[in-house]
């Protein structure tokens, strides 16, 4: 296709030369036609065989001589003369070039001597002949004949014009319209023969299908011509009448979208220097977590053209949408609530008077953390026992030192004997339990004393295996001997009975552990009048950390880590079971109406348990940080207090009505400080006046102290 | 839901049946999640938080009442619709059929939105009271670029920006601005319309960033009804003052990018022909300069029939009318709106190129004030010689006019806020001006005040011809402190204080025994010198003294609380301390503030 195309041209070239000619002179230019056209092709048949550059250059002077000259030579005939003119140089034949390469001739003249190759240039010598020489541009070497032409004006032109993509000759017109060279009509002899087919002249079946269609997307208004009419976009949509607007909302209730915060000052553009952080302050930001960091640092410019635009716009805009569309929403009650009114009502304290407030004496004399405190039932003596080994006894409202001990031992326990004519002390120390005489009341108490205090040796052998009872070598009194430290000593009312509590020592009892929450042999019940000792209990439940006497009746209290467990002592049973609820108990005592405990424990919390109302205590107060070491009630007023490690105690007002249906009253009172904390621990003890509202604390600082109202 | 049999054991009540999950809801629907969200984001649909989550605590609920809410709205068919309409027209162009895709492509189905801006707000005061966001995304908009690739359409960002001006042209006419406020973030503006607060964010009029950490698909959805609903309240409030709504601007200053003037020009012409009456305005002159070149023929022949209108001889009862209306008018407006209208009246001000133009030919005329600018159609030239202020934001100036003061654009800010013109000294060219304070904060209620904000407050105090009280000490008793605070009469802070003073009583007073003793003993006062050594002790001892007594106060507050915090329950005890916390943190960041104080104040010595 593509060679016939270029025929084609040729062709027309050749046609308009032919018009031309007809201009010129004789339409009998028709026969001659054919030979016109063949003989391009046979130029350019011919041409192939032969070197590029020559072909072109011939046939181009060809075609300019042809249309310099208006003579009417036949071009094959005038290239044919033009070949013949200018004999090739070059002998060599149709052979490629390369293999003369490296020979000195190009072939051989009609005499057989050989054609000189011309001597080569060197580079320079062809530069510089090229600048000295303006047409040097021009020239073109020709490799095959070995020599240098120089292209004409002309011929530039018309190369120009070839790599342009037009006609070589400017006069010539491509696109003229074209002549039939054949006459068609009257000829009766069509070229093909074959009928006019139907679809010629029957209208198309799928063309009137496509107009049936439209047609009825007309009539049926599926296309319309002319747009619809726009509405106005915005009209009144709220009327004036806005009551009957209420019912128009559907749907769940709405819950506007909170408003996003307002600027402070900080986001101002200008803002006072306190609020911009400094430079540390901003590397800061870094250490913290990501939630903590402040999310806006506030920055200062100096003026409004220095603002530059907020790099954060779009995405709070963002951030905003994305609360709005995907944030539940619920009404919250906002806590804007006073912090007084979360104070519950209580009476005032001034009504709640005497209680005891402020530090009134010190008892000072101990050399070691005092353990324990205990006030003689008249109220006029007060004995205590220290980790130095001492019992002293001190006269309360002096505060002096009356008598001293010397036990030897560090002293857990102290406690009076009740009765007012039995001034007994009995001390804990070590593994032995001493009954003291005192030394106070008149002769004939005196003689009562030593008498009850009279043990004979045989009776230690009696029951050897829990206790023995021995004399007191030293100062006169009984020494019970038991077979583990013990913990607390409490006397029964009647004064005639005491208990003894020997928690086990956890770390010397390793093996027995898992024995020792059965230790039958914790708490133990002493007679002193018989002397006798017994163990209660065939089995007890829990460590035992403390055992109390019911005041008025004939009722135990054993409190174990967790439990307290109330046992009848008459009929031997147990009558209810406290569920603390604390993690570990450390002291209890009773309301002198019977009713009523409190328990403290080694977390800090206390609980009052009303027995009558539950098992469960009815209040608890988280009062201390650290361990409560001791809790009190006071005998006649509605008093209670703690102490605790963090050397404070705690008074409070604590009243139990007769009324069963009244809860008791419980009011905080005063936060009794004053002990100075060492390694011991704050305040290891506090008891209260038989009489008075005065509480006596002791210190692990060796010092007591009694607090007055 | 529908009610059907429900095998036995299988029940669904309370918030399993009431709530359901994001994705059973998508299903019940029978949506696809994009259409989910948007019918959620156009009927105002939000996730709920249900007492105890069924299906995990990471999902979103949704109340069942709302999902049947959407299921009954027509937007979801129309949605259905348009989702097939746009598979017809993929279909079209994969057969190539052309003249079909343009035929579908020319009647897309569309849908309205004016029935759910009703349904969501059904009186006027709801949409009020609702327009914050939708002011602030308009506003941001307004100033976006159009981004073909994120389907931000050129003529969205122009409804935006017509709809942000017609918006400013009301509350700029109806003098209802109240507080205005540049921060980092933009221009914050808070105006009270028929008495709800609307506040509204407009970014620096700068080339914003474009992050790509945003979904523009929601946005613009959000954009979608947002555009709705001002355009209604725009028009509902155009009604109120008897404006025509969809404004027809003078084509020459809206090519000037001076809407906002052509707006207020519009509503004052617009409100003053309905009213009868012919008033010559600021604007007179270059309207009839504007009347020269306009372009669409039905625009021009409406402009000039108002134009026209306007400039009818002014007939005496008519302006007697007028007056008397005007003073109608007055009275009905309240105290705010007075003081607001007349701010900046006798004030006539002129903007440099500089300042931010659109902002400030906003707010001044909402207070009251003749603003021009530099440039083609404003209303006075620069060299006019009434200009009382030109507002300017350069570091100098070569020609000044004697006759004008030269501020920065924070005083008109600020004398906005204080509602009281400022003295302009501190805002002068070329200074750097005093704190940018947020009207928008309670300095009492937050507990600092910033120093300016006290030179602010004084300022008003004189203007309004009042003499502040002198803060100065109470007339209180200081007998014993700490037994008042025992006592709960007074609180902390105040019992430091009285404790302060009583420990500086009692240290004079025994200075004086001491004296009193030594005079007595007969020391001569050139003793009592050399013994000055000797005098220091005793001194030191009553500070010590005072720190104890100090302690000893912050003890028996202490006490106090722990003291009410034992007889509280768990749960009180848990919220007192939540508030305590609370309170911590706020003394701390006052603290800060006051440490940042006073250091930059020692620098500023030092």
């Amino acid at each position: 296709m593509a060679k016939l195309k270029i025929r084609d041209k040729k062709v027309k070239i050749a046609i308009t030369k032919d018009k031309k000619k007809k201009d010129k002179a004789d339409p009998e230019a028709v026969p001659e036609l054919p030979a016109e056209y063949s003989s391009p092709t046979r130029d350019e048949e011919h041409s192939d065989s032969r070197d590029v550059s020559q072909s072109s250059d011939s046939e181009l002077s060809c075609e300019i001589n042809e249309v310099e000259g208006n003579d009417l030579h036949h071009p094959a005939e005038e290239s044919d003369s033009s070949e013949d003119e200018v004999a090739p140089r070059n002998t060599i034949g149709d052979v490629p070039l390369e293999w003369y390469k490296d020979e000195e001739h190009i072939g051989y003249d009609i005499a057989g001597r050989k054609i000189k190759k011309h001597a080569r240039k060197d580079k320079i010598e062809s530069f510089l002949a090229g600048v000295d020489d303006s047409k040097n541009w021009r020239k073109i070497y020709d490799e095959y004949n070995d020599e240098e032409v120089e292209l004409t004006k002309k011929e530039m032109k018309l190369i120009k014009r070839l790599l342009q993509g037009s006609t070589p000759h400017t006069e010539v017109d491509p696109y003229a319209p074209y002549v039939d060279w054949f006459d068609w009509e009257d000829k009766g002899h069509p070229l093909s023969n074959a009928p006019e087919p139907k679809r010629r002249f029957i209208p198309s079946k799928w063309e009137h299908k496509k107009v049936v269609k439209y047609i009825r997307a007309i009539r049926k208004g599926w296309i319309k011509f002319e747009k619809p009419e726009e509405e106005p976009r915005h009209y009144l949509l709220w009327g004036d009448d806005s009551t009957s607007a209420e019912s128009k909302r559907q749907g769940l209730k709405y819950i506007p979208a909170p408003k996003p915060k307002l600027a402070g000052h900080e986001e101002s553009y200008n803002p006072s220097l306190e609020y911009i952080p400094t430079q540390e302050e901003i590397n800061s930001y870094q250490l913290m977590y990501e939630e903590d960091r402040p999310k806006f640092i506030p920055k200062r410019y100096e003026s409004l053209r220095n603002v530059p635009a907020y790099e954060n716009a779009l995405k709070e805009g963002f951030d905003r949408c994305l609360d709005l569309y995907l944030c539940p929403r619920t009404r919250k009650k906002r806590i804007n609530i006073d912090p007084e009114s979360l104070k519950p009502k209580l009476p005032s304290r001034k009504d709640l008077k005497p209680y005891p407030s402020k530090c009134y004496l010190e008892y000072l004399g101990h050399s070691g953390p005092v353990k324990s405190v205990s006030v003689e039932i008249s109220g006029q003596w007060l004995a205590s026992g220290s980790t130095d080994g001492t019992i002293r006894l001190w006269e309360v409202e002096t505060g002096r030192c009356l008598k001293v001990w010397e036990v030897g031992q560090p002293v857990n326990h102290v406690a009076w004997n009740p009765l007012p004519q039995l001034p007994i002390l009995a001390a804990s120390a070590g593994h032995d339990v001493l009954l003291l005489d005192t030394g106070l009341g008149d002769a004939e108490e005196q003689h009562r004393i030593t008498e009850l205090l009279h043990v004979e040796e045989s009776a230690s052998t009696d029951d050897r295996d829990l206790v023995s009872w021995a004399r007191e070598e030293m100062y006169g009194g009984i020494r019970l001997k038991h077979t583990k430290a013990v913990a607390n000593v409490e006397w029964h009312r009647k004064g005639d009975y005491f208990t003894t509590v020997m928690p086990k020592d956890i770390l010397r009892t390793l093996p027995e552990r898992l024995d020792c929450s059965r230790d039958t042999k914790a708490v133990l019940l002493h007679q002193l009048s018989k002397k006798q000792t017994h163990n209660p209990f065939k089995k007890l439940r829990g460590l035992a950390v403390s055992a109390v006497f019911h005041p008025t009746r004939s009722i135990f209290f054993i409190s174990t880590k967790n439990h307290i467990r109330i046992y009848d002592l008459l009929k031997s049973k147990l009558i209810n079971k406290l569920e603390t609820g604390l993690q570990e108990v450390s002291s209890v005592a009773v309301h002198p109406g019977g009713d009523n405990l409190i328990v403290g424990s080694k977390e800090g919390k206390m609980c009052w348990f009303d027995m009558d109302l539950s098992s469960r205590p009815y209040k608890i107060l988280k009062t201390h940080p650290k361990d409560i070491t001791n809790v009190a009630f006071h005998r006649s007023y509605p008093l209670f207090a703690s102490s605790s490690e963090d050397c404070t105690a705690y008074v409070f007002h604590g009243m139990v009505y007769s009324d069963l249906n009244q809860n008791p009253l419980i009011v905080p009172l005063e936060i009794l400080r004053g002990h100075a904390s060492s390694k011991y621990g704050g305040v290891l003890d506090c008891k209260f006046h038989p009489r008075q509202p005065w509480l006596f604390t002791a210190g692990a600082d060796s010092v007591i102290k009694l607090y007055c109202h | 839901m529908p009610k059907h049999y429900r095998p036995p054991g299988k029940k669904k009540e309370g918030t399993a049946a009431t709530f359901i999950t994001r994705t059973k809801a998508v299903r019940n629907l029978q949506v696809t999640l994009p259409h989910f969200r948007k019918l959620c984001i156009l009927k105002g649909v939000f996730p709920r938080e249900p007492k105890k989550k069924i299906h995990g605590s990471e999902k979103t609920y949704y109340h069942v009442k709302d999902i049947n809410f959407l299921m009954h709205e027509p937007l979801r068919g129309k949605l259905w619709d348009i989702k097939a309409y746009k598979k017809k027209i993929k279909k079209a162009r994969g057969k190539k059929n052309k003249d079909m895709v343009e035929r579908l492509l020319d009647r897309q189905p569309t849908y309205k939105l004016d029935r759910l801006v009703l349904e969501r707000y059904p009186t006027f005061v709801d949409a009020l009271r609702d327009l914050d966001d939708c002011l602030t995304m308009v506003h941001l908009f307004a100033t976006l670029p159009a981004m073909e690739s994120e389907h931000i359409q050129v003529d969205r960002i122009h409804n935006c920006r017509r709809l942000s001006h017609e918006w400013q042209a009301y509350i700029s006419r109806t003098h209802s601005l109240r507080r205005t406020f540049i921060s980092v973030k933009g221009i914050y503006y808070q105006a009270e319309v028929e008495g709800q607060k609307i506040t509204w964010l407009t970014p620096h009029a700068l080339q914003q960033v474009v992050t790509d950490d945003v979904d523009f698909n929601v946005m613009l959805t959000f954009l979608e009804f947002y555009e709705t609903l001002l355009g209604f309240v725009n028009f509902k409030l155009y009604h109120s003052i008897n404006v025509k709504y969809p404004p027809i601007l003078d084509p020459r200053l809206e090519a000037l990018a001076d809407e906002l003037y052509a707006l207020c020009r519009y509503i004052a012409t617009g409100s003053r022909t309905l009213s009868g009456n012919s008033q010559s305005g600021i604007s007179s002159e270059s309207e009839q300069t504007g009347n020269k070149k306009m372009n669409s023929e039905s625009e021009e022949s409406e402009v000039r029939l108002a134009q026209l209108q306007h400039q009818l001889p002014a007939n005496e009862r008519g302006a007697l009318m007028n007056m008397m209306e005007d003073v109608n008018g007055a009275d009905e407006e309240d105290q705010d709106t007075k003081e607001c209208k007349s701010l900046f009246k006798d004030f006539k001000f002129f903007l440099s190129r500089e300042v931010p133009r659109e902002s400030l030919l906003f707010i001044i005329p909402a207070f009251g004030g003749l603003v021009s600018w530099e440039g083609d159609g404003a209303p006075f030239k620069e060299t006019d010689e009434d200009v009382t202020h030109q507002i300017v934001d350069r570091p100098s100036l070569g020609r000044k006019f004697l006759s004008r003061e030269y501020v920065q654009p924070q005083w008109i800010f600020d004398c906005i806020n204080a509602r009281i013109i400022l003295p302009t000294e501190q805002y002068l060219l070329g200074r750097v001006p005093p704190p940018h304070l947020s009207p928008f904060v309670d300095n009492e209620a937050e507990g600092y005040v910033p120093e300016y904000a006290e030179t602010i407050k004084r300022l008003q105090a004189a203007a309004r011809r009042q003499v502040l009280p002198f803060p100065g000490l109470d007339p209180m008793d200081f007998s014993d402190p700490g037994s008042l605070l025992a006592e709960g009469i007074i609180d902390r802070a105040e019992a430091n204080e009285a404790a302060e003073q009583r420990q500086k009583l009692l240290k004079l007073e025994q200075q004086y025994h001491d004296e009193l003793k030594m005079e007595l003993q007969g020391v001569t006062f050139s003793a009592v010198a050399s013994k000055g050594n000797s005098q220091i002790p005793p001194a030191e001892d009553v500070e010590v003294e005072e720190g104890a007594s100090m302690a000893l106060l912050d003890q028996v507050a202490e006490d106090e609380l722990n003291l009410s915090k034992v007889s509280m329950s768990r749960r009180q005890r848990g919220l007192m301390e939540a508030i305590q916390i609370g309170k911590e943190r706020k003394r701390n960041k006052i603290e800060l503030l006051k440490k940042r104080r006073k250091n930059s104040e020692a620098n500023r010595k030092g």
